[in-house]
């Protein structure tokens, strides 16, 4: 469902992703785990089209499209959620009145009409319980003054609710408590779906207990390296970076 | 709320606005409040004032000024403190896009009977893109030494961070300007009563239209 081929990303002349190539299918969880500084996050940036990043090679196809001639605001209508790993706070504009903005942009590129106030109060209510998101914590500012865990939180709350094809987790659990992650990974199994794919990336083991990827990869400088069932997981746990960073260089 | 027109593209051919207003509080605690949304013409120069006479007399300035394309804005508000104990308080909230000036001028003034004046004075202002500039220009004035007057401002800009998160989440440019717009403005959207601050909504939105390429 998501192919990523040969894809090479420069920031300022410096390479960043080499040549990466990774396929996704439809119904899919792949964890991709690599240290610091492999290009993890940038991976991420790029699906979802955030400027500054050149892509000097290479193509993201999501159902067949090239997701790299289209706007960050397209790819989101086609389904891209990125579920950032540091959420922006917007002063003054109500997570509540984000919510419902991005939703019904949603819902109208499908040609859907806005959803009634008591029905969009309703969804986020549900799906707000689900996540243990207070009611008050919705209505402050977006993202302002919330906590870590609030923070990521809210980004599965959206994702929820905007229900993607690809939904692409960047290091959703750092900065997380034991019991937030819990909560968190909960929200992600929810949402499994045979019609939908996730891309985990984190650091660590730690997430992966509780979202069971289906495959994992492991990035070194720019490229997949290795990739494997959970178990390369716990190997990583095991032995860390080392032996792969090695075999990249 | 005023909305005269600003110009072609070049900013050719709009309304010069020009308008003085000035509010008198006579009676001890009268008060006066002013609350604008100045959105169109090319240039605009507008202090709507109170001169606080009477004892403890209050006056309000609220204010929303949005500039684009080549407009000018060079508006805000005076505040004479003549009577023992009156009060201001000025909030202004101006943005500006395309190429555009946004200016905040405003006076505020304790004569030498005003013992216990009090003014608190916030200016913020965004900016939209590269091309725009936001001045504040506060005019102080105390005679009395008794008074306090305070002021605060602020310039920040709609970053790339925020447009990409609302874009991420299917917002258009536009949606997602007058989005963060709205939020900038917020504290003074919320003195306009309800059926103003919906029309006011969409008017800034109108307003900014074109801002982002």
């Amino acid at each position: 469902m998501l192919e990523i081929r040969n894809l090479s990303v420069s920031i300022q002349d410096k390479l960043i992703l080499d040549n990466l190539s990774l396929g996704v299918n439809a119904g899919e969880v792949a964890a991709i785990m690599g240290p610091n500084g492999s290009g993890k996050s940038t991976l991420a940036y790029v699906i979802a089209g955030k400027p500054g990043y050149e892509v000097t090679s290479g193509e993201i196809l999501l159902d067949g499209d090239n997701l790299l001639e289209l706007e960050p605001n397209e790819r989101a209508l086609r389904g891209v959620f990125l579920a950032f790993q540091y959420p922006t706070e917007i002063p003054g504009v109500g997570a509540m009145t984000f919510l419902k903005a991005a939703l019904n942009a949603q819902r109208r590129a499908r040609g859907e009409s806005d959803l009634t106030t008591p029905d969009f109060m309703r969804r986020v209510r549900e799906a707000a319980q689900a996540l243990k998101i207070e009611q008050e914590m919705l209505r402050r500012p977006l993202n302002v003054g919330f906590s870590g865990g609030e923070k990521k939180r809210f980004e599965v709350l959206q994702m929820a609710l905007l229900g993607p094809r690809v939904g692409v987790l960047d290091e959703t659990d750092s900065g997380l408590d034991i019991d937030a992650l819990r909560i968190v990974a909960d929200g992600v199994n929810a949402l499994r779906d045979p019609a939908r794919a996730f891309v985990v990336i984190t650091h660590y083991q730690r997430l992966l207990d509780h979202i069971r990827p289906d495959v994992v990869h492991v990035m070194s400088r720019g490229r997949i390296v290795a990739s494997g069932g959970p178990e390369l997981a716990l190997e990583l746990e095991r032995n860390g970076y080392r032996d792969y960073a090695e075999e990249a260089a | 709320m005023q909305n005269w027109y600003p110009g072609d593209a070049q900013g050719r051919g709009g309304i010069y606005n020009f308008v003085t207003k000035r509010g008198d509080c006579r009676g001890a605690r009268s008060k006066i409040s002013w609350t604008q949304v100045e959105t169109g013409s090319a240039i605009t120069w507008k202090y709507p004032s109170c001169i606080l006479r009477g004892e403890a007399s209050r006056g309000e300035f609220y204010s929303i000024a949005i500039s684009n394309g080549h407009q000018q804005v060079d508006s805000g508000t005076k505040m004479i403190h003549l009577g023992r104990n009156t009060t201001s308080r000025i909030i202004s909230k101006g943005v500006a896009a395309g190429k555009s000036q946004n200016t905040y001028r405003g006076q505020v003034s304790a004569h030498r009977l005003a013992t216990g004046a009090r003014n608190f004075t916030n200016c913020d202002s965004l900016l939209i893109g590269q091309e725009c500039g936001a001045h504040t220009v506060p005019y102080i004035e105390a005679k009395n030494s008794s008074a306090v007057i305070e002021h605060e401002a602020s310039t920040s800009k709609v970053s790339e961070e925020q447009m990409f998160y609302c874009l991420q989440r299917g917002l258009s440019a536009e949606e997602a300007t007058a989005l963060i717009v709205n939020g900038f403005v917020r504290d003074v959207l919320q003195q306009l009563p309800m059926e103003f601050a919906v029309e006011a909504q969409k008017l800034i939105s109108i307003s900014l239209e074109g801002s982002v390429g």
